[in-house]
């Protein structure tokens, strides 16, 4: 957003504490600047008007005019990028996922160790996201229509899936992922296995909360939950998922393996072993999100006969991961994300030959 | 080596530990609120912020043990759970509270680690947290009975349900590894072999990858025709297994168990719901009163010591400005003619002005309104009111009254007590009220206001009242008194009694006060903020006590006099009038002097008695001052008066001032100095002691 100059932060927090310990961390980048601090959303719309911040990170639990409403202030008059610290727990996370539907940019956890590198993995987080903001920030700013509740069909057949369908995202993927699995129907024939980068402790509500709007089963996943149709598994944060064909049915595992790629979860490892176990009964797919975690990944997966997907850079926040994909040459098709739904209905729908060989193969 | 510079860490928890305390007096509050109106959920998720941010602020300073705590209190801060929980919410939170500020306690006194003491408290009210949102029928606290969780996974069960629909025999088996067994991995594999020679294991948990010290059960499903006794027998391996259980897994206890979870996460999804739908409606409650409120003023913290400075430089500015005045003064004695005069004098005028208005507004800065202190006792009045079994109410009025932030915090020890005595001795038990007329409610009064340059502090009851009779009776027993003064004892006297070291009313020592100590530590607390403190009871309709202290201890307008040459000054806010009297009109009775004024009697203390030169030629025409101290009026005999002036107090050192008889000293713009006196001391000292006096001097 502004190539040279520094960003500027508005700080916005209830807790004197954090108002000083917030810019502290932010301080600690050169090209950051906390410009103001605001003690609750009143005064910090205030502020924006006197201060012109780039960014703003913003506590959702305040007394007087509480986050959501600053939030809904800010996206809808200022359009600026809001990141949200959000606190551990499930109201926290609750919240958070209503702020990011309501154009909040992206999330951090709130700092909550002292510890050296709790700390540090905090910090790291806050800042990168911060400067992500700055630069894509008036893109993720617009609110996401109130998902419905779903009627879930009954009585879904723990059928075997066409195909395994393997999503890789990150900034902005939340209300991607809602558009998306929104729209898929109740009886798709696919199975979705999806890392998001998201901190512990969120990933748990992020799938209940989407598993209320979809007509698809929705859950985070526990080691030995199984691969059926219709059901997309989402990996915890700060575990890595892999999936392993068995002989009653297909599973995921968890593992608590060091970071790959500076991620865990990391898409990649995931992509490698869907390509691995699945074949061309796989689909790599990269959406909207920061680096290049999931590009090798999908060269694996096209390698190995799967389709590889790429959702298209006007529809994501951060066009990043996509990119990455892209220009390895490892993508097949660029898709809009409103076009993604039906080319995954359509890509799952008939057991087709190609899945009839992967079988006889295995 | 850490994140932040050790200066910057120490910065941030002392920023802790200030807005901590905020946040507990602020939960405290909303506690006490809640327990009125427990029905109320935006005062619900009023405790909840305070509780949350408390939570964040504490975890981010690594003080775990608070911000665990709290964050468990947090989670069960839920308007269903308050209104379901017949005040047990209230009392945990309140708990809580008192846990939360015993820890920030220790915390703030070293980096150790909480008392063992401070952790059991913090394991109990926990519990006292896990009953409220405990089931009816807690399953998992049998620590003695082995019980089998047997949650496997999807793809077990899957694995289970095929062997059982084939007819074979599935059993569900729990281990319980012998805590002394030195390699659990071993042991986990012993099990392993010995499970394999019956079937087929169909799962296995904790998994091999997961597997740590700390498991003490290990899960099987076993598909086997095998009896059970017999694989009891094998798995019982001495000194690995103490203990196994064997259940036979069957189709339906796997889909019960699947029910289960079901019902328990669509259970969870309408809590969630709900709070969703809190939030849904929050903003737009909180949008209409944001909007009201948003132009409230931020405010500044500064360092009492800061504040401290400044006013101690607008004294010596009062000071120069007594000098300058003096000064113009002889300038216009010497020069009469010159028209520089009138130039002097407008701006001596001026200048006298601002400085006044500096001065007050120095003085504002250190001024908070009484609420500061007021708002801790309702807290303090419930608590001893349920520890003595009594139901008493606490009014609290004139909580913005201002006053200097010192004197305020020396006022909490003195209120605390004068509190506590007024519920635990001041009010009877509901039942003794209600045989005497009353409402079992008991009311005890707070208030404060302004009158003139002191603040008066209420504090009344309507209990049963002080009985004078058993404090004469004591105090004579005790010797306090003898026979004659007792029967010559006047009322206002006999209770001010209460004051004296050594007696107390109460007829049995409780933990909350009545250990004869305490009412004379009131008396000289405010006596040391140079107030007062009077005292008026009724047999039957209660007590009130009537505090008096000074707005300020850093300046006073005070009345000079001179004694014997020596310069003096009392707070003009004592003085009640001056008169002059003749030698012929000092009558003696008794051990005292006195005096006829108008229609009433009034004892009189000769200052000179201070000076200690022997008797001075007594004049014809005396000065008398008259104060009041509490509800006594005493004359002070004086040589000369001065005038009066605003001085501003200077502290003395212990060993300039060894006395208790004056308080403080001033300096005047010509350089002399003036002795600021304690009236009560002063009064207590010389006002009985003129016939001593003589039988030395004669």
């Amino acid at each position: 957003m502004s190539d040279g100059a520094k960003v500027r932060v508005l700080v916005i927090d209830d807790s004197a504490l954090m108002r000083k310990l917030i810019p502290r961390i932010l301080a600690r980048d050169p090209d950051i600047e906390v410009v103001g601090t605001a003690m609750d959303g009143s005064f910090g719309l205030k502020k924006i008007e006197e201060l012109r911040p780039h960014v703003i990170t913003l506590d959702l639990e305040m007394p007087r005019m509480d986050g959501m409403e600053t939030l809904r202030h800010i996206t809808r008059n200022y359009r600026l990028p809001v990141v949200v610290v959000s606190a551990h727990s499930v109201n926290g996370a609750s919240a958070t996922f209503k702020a990011l539907q309501l154009g909040a940019f992206d999330f951090v956890p709130k700092p909550s160790d002292a510890s050296q590198a709790k700390m540090e993995g905090v910090a790291e987080a806050l800042v990168e996201k911060v400067k992500i903001a700055a630069r894509y920030g008036a893109k993720g700013t617009v609110p996401l229509r109130e998902a419905a509740k779903v009627k879930k069909p009954l009585n879904r057949p723990n059928s075997a899936p066409t195909k395994v369908i393997a999503i890789g995202i990150s900034t902005g993927g939340p209300n991607a992922l809602q558009h998306l699995l929104s729209e898929l129907p109740g009886d798709f024939n696919g199975a979705l296995v999806i890392v998001q980068h998201m901190p512990e402790g969120f990933t748990e509500m992020f799938a209940r909360r989407l598993h209320e709007c979809c007509a698809i089963d929705v859950r985070e996943a526990r080691s030995g939950d199984v691969l059926v149709a219709g059901r997309a598994l989402i990996c915890p944060g700060n575990r890595h998922m892999r999936v392993r064909r068995m002989p009653l049915g297909d599973v995921v595992v968890l593992s608590d393996d060091s970071k790959v790629n500076g991620h865990r979860p990391s898409v990649d490892v995931l992509f490698q072993s869907v390509a691995k176990e699945f074949g061309s009964r796989s689909i790599g797919l990269l959406m909207t999100g920061m680096g290049e975690d999931g590009a090798e990944g999908l060269g694996t997966i096209k390698k190995s006969g799967g389709l590889t997907l790429a959702q298209d850079e006007h529809s994501c926040v951060v066009f990043g991961m996509p990119k990455a994909g892209i220009d390895r040459g490892y993508v097949m098709r660029v898709v809009p994300l409103d076009a993604l739904p039906s080319v995954l209905v359509r890509s799952c729908s008939a057991p087709s030959r190609t899945n009839a060989k992967a079988g006889v193969n295995a | 080596m850490s994140f932040f510079s050790e200066e910057q860490q120490f910065e941030m928890r002392e920023l802790f530990f200030e807005t901590a305390s905020e946040l507990l007096q602020a939960l405290n509050e909303q506690g006490l609120r809640l327990e009125q109106n427990p029905q109320d959920a935006e005062l619900v998720r009023e405790v909840r912020r305070t509780v949350h941010t408390l939570k964040g602020d504490s975890a981010a300073c690594g003080f775990e043990e608070l911000s665990s705590l709290a964050h468990q209190l947090e989670d069960v801060l839920t308007p269903e759970i308050a209104a379901s929980s017949k005040g047990k919410l209230v009392e945990a939170v309140l708990t809580a509270a008192d846990i939360f500020a015993a820890l920030i306690t220790r915390y703030r006194e070293g980096t150790q680690p909480p008392t063992a003491a401070t952790l059991r408290a913090v394991v109990t009210v926990r519990e006292r947290i896990r009953e409220l949102v405990a089931n009816p029928e807690p399953r998992h606290i049998v620590p003695y009975k082995l019980t089998g969780r047997f949650a496997w996974t999807e793809y077990e069960q899957i694995a289970i349900e095929r062997e059982l629909s084939k007819g074979q025999v599935v059993y569900n088996i729990a281990l319980a590894i012998d805590p002394n067994c030195p390699m659990k991995a071993a042991a986990v594999q012993l099990v392993k072999n010995a499970l394999g020679q019956f079937g087929n294991v169909l799962a296995a948990f904790p998994e091999a990858s997961s597997l740590s010290e700390q498991i003490d059960v290990l899960e099987f499903a076993l598909a086997s025709s095998a009896p059970v006794e017999s694989i009891e027998g094998k798995c019982r391996i001495p000194s690995i297994i103490s203990n196994v259980l064997v259940e036979r897994a069957s189709l339906n206890r796997n889909q019960e168990t699947g029910q289960g979870i079901e019902a328990s996460s669509s259970d969870e999804t309408d809590v969630f719901g709900v709070s969703e739908q809190d939030s849904d409606t929050a903003p737009e409650e909180n949008a209409a009163s944001a909007a009201s409120t948003s132009l409230t003023n931020a405010k500044l913290r500064v360092d009492a010591e800061r504040i401290d400075d400044v006013l101690n430089l607008v004294g010596e500015l009062v000071i120069a400005k007594s000098m300058l005045m003096q000064a113009t003064g002889e300038f216009e004695k010497r020069f009469v003619k010159d028209p520089l005069r009138t130039k002097f004098s407008d701006a001596m005028a001026f200048q006298a002005r601002v400085l006044n208005d500096l001065q007050k507004s120095v003085m504002k800065i250190r001024m908070v309104p009484v609420e500061q202190l007021f708002r801790r006792f309702p807290r303090l009045v419930r608590d001893v009111a349920k520890t003595c079994g009594k139901d008493v109410v606490l009014q609290v009025s004139g909580q913005e009254t201002d006053l200097d932030k010192s004197i305020l915090d020396a006022l909490s020890e003195p209120l605390s007590h004068l509190l506590r005595n007024a519920v635990d001795h001041g009010i009877e038990t509901p039942e003794e009220r209600i045989a005497a007329g009353k409402p079992a409610q008991g009311t005890i009064k707070l208030n404060a206001f302004h009158q003139g340059n002191q603040i008066v502090i209420e504090c009344s009851d309507d209990g049963g009242g002080i009985d004078r009779f058993r404090l004469v009776t004591k105090a004579v027993e005790r010797g306090v008194l003898s026979h004659e003064e007792a029967e010559r004892l006047s009322d206002t006297d006999a209770l001010d009694l209460i004051f004296h070291p050594g007696l107390s009313t109460a007829e049995q020592i409780t933990e909350i006060s009545g250990r004869g100590m305490g009412m004379d530590i009131v008396k000289s607390v405010i006596e040391r903020l140079k107030g007062s403190v009077s005292i008026d009871s009724r047999a039957g309709s209660g007590t009130s006590f009537l505090l008096k202290v000074p707005l300020t201890l850093a300046i006073i307008k005070a009345l000079m006099f001179r004694v014997s040459d020596r310069l003096y000054a009392v707070p003009l806010a004592s003085v009640l009038e001056i008169a002059r009297a003749s030698s012929a009109d000092v009558h003696r009775v008794d051990q005292h002097e006195v005096m006829q004024l108008r229609d009433q009697v009034l004892t009189l203390v000769r200052m000179n008695q201070l000076v200690k030169r022997g008797p001075v030629p007594v004049s014809k025409k005396i000065f008398i001052v008259v104060v009041g101290i509490g509800d006594r009026r005493f004359g002070l005999i004086v040589d000369r008066l001065v005038g009066e002036e605003e001085l501003v107090i200077k502290a003395l050192d212990n060993e300039i001032a060894a006395t208790e008889l004056v308080s403080g000293a001033s300096i005047l713009g010509d350089g002399s100095v003036v002795l600021i006196l304690n009236l009560s001391a002063v009064v207590a000292r010389l006002g009985r002691a003129p016939l001593a006096m003589e039988a030395v001097t004669a």
